[in-house]
């Protein structure tokens, strides 16, 4: 277990820092460009819903803000060709979740981004999980 | 009379040189046809490039390339088509049309970050493609290349088996793929791929990249995959749930309504 969290963590460090970088293009179909890729911003909210779809998963959270106004999330997730083959499922993320998320926000402060990590309750949920097979 | 009857030849000959492959009509398997596949290399299952090396390969090279040295040699380009790439990144466009879900088309799509099936039957090597659900053929039955294919994003393909390698010899490309990102190509471009397992659940796969017009030496990119005999290949459909795109000026955008 504490290798496998390690293991997370270590590949979570990868491809983020590979995504930095730009080395590491784990996006099949498009470019960073809508990204803030110098930002990281987390937020918390309530899974309204989650997409298990391609090209790419979807996250929807409401968030409130300082003003008190809800706002809806978009956060855009790896494929669940990739995810379903480390370890997540379309059951990961569920409406109702109480969920804090870290993201790489869109550009012109439009509310979403793209997933770097999650946590819901004592679940951390990474961008790329862990390969099954070589667990 | 006689010049029409010449005519008449000489568009016979043409004919038969175009459609020499479209005319290739593959005989039907044998039970020793089925014998000699399964003496053949074991290609069978799914496979994915690894990580590692973090090149990004040949073509449209939007997928990691692994066992690539970390910082490969690009293509290396005539006058005519460095300007072309020049001209290319000033337009400095932010995305390419795959955000609009156009599959990247040889050689890029063999650089995806998604896994690959392979299916040996006589005559035939099939590459099953998970991203974009996209197949490649590859006939090793015999036939000739077309001499002159028609432009297609993965080409016209026929292969041999040389020492448990297979080299796959693929020419006719369309125009909106690429040797690599901005990169474009000529009418001529050919691409050879050299597939071989290194170990029981590794494979290479060599990819040398010939173009009279656009390059001034062969390039050439290696990737190394590894076999999940657990994984099968799963459906990508990817105007599903498209939200990026990017439109005709290189502007991408996300589309973030619910």
């Amino acid at each position: 277990m504490q290798i496998r969290r390690f293991r997370e963590l270590v590949i979570g460090s990868m491809v983020i820092g590979g995504l930095a970088m730009g080395s590491v293009q784990l996006s099949a179909h498009h470019s960073f460009a809508a990204f803030d890729m110098s930002k990281e911003q987390t937020i918390t909210g309530v899974v309204s819903r989650f997409d298990w779809t391609n090209p790419h998963t979807f996250i929807w959270v409401d968030v409130t803000n300082e003003k008190g106004v809800v706002e809806n999330w978009a956060i855009e997730g790896m494929s669940p060709n990739y995810l379903g083959r480390r370890g997540w499922s379309k059951n990961s993320v569920k409406p109702g979740d109480k969920i804090t998320v870290t993201v790489r926000p869109l550009k012109e402060g439009k509310t979403g981004g793209m997933f770097i990590r999650a946590q819901i309750g004592d679940r951390v949920l990474m961008p790329t999980g862990t390969p099954t097979d070589e667990r | 009379m006689r010049h029409a009857a010449r005519l008449f030849a000489a568009t016979l000959v043409v004919a038969t040189n175009v459609h020499a492959q479209q005319n290739f009509v593959p005989k039907k398997p044998t039970e020793a046809d089925w014998t000699a596949v399964a003496k053949l290399p074991d290609f069978t299952g799914v496979w994915e490039a690894t990580f590692g090396g973090g090149g990004r390969g040949a073509g449209g090279g939007r997928g990691r390339a692994g066992g690539a040295p970390a910082f490969p040699a690009g293509p290396q380009l005539t006058p005519a088509y460095a300007e072309k790439r020049r001209a290319n990144q000033a337009k400095g466009a932010e995305d390419s049309q795959a955000a609009n879900c156009l599959p990247p088309g040889m050689p890029g799509i063999m650089g995806q970050p998604y896994p690959m099936e392979f299916l040996l039957t006589p005559g035939l090597v099939t590459i099953v493609i998970e991203a974009y659900s996209q197949v490649r053929h590859i006939y090793t039955d015999g036939r000739p290349l077309p001499d002159d294919p028609d432009q297609k994003f993965f080409g016209t393909s026929i292969g041999r088996w040389e020492n448990g390698t297979l080299v796959a010899e693929t020419v006719g490309f369309s125009p909106q793929t690429e040797i690599a990102p901005g990169t474009p190509h000529g009418d001529h471009m050919k691409i050879v791929e050299r597939f071989t397992l290194t170990d029981p659940d590794t494979m290479t796969i060599e990819t040398t990249v010939t173009d009279p017009e656009a390059l001034t030496a062969p390039y050439t990119t290696t990737r190394t995959l590894r076999r999940h005999r657990a994984w099968s290949i799963a459906e990508y459909i990817c105007e599903e749930n498209n939200r990026n795109s990017v439109d005709a000026n290189g502007k991408a955008g996300i589309n973030i309504k619910k």
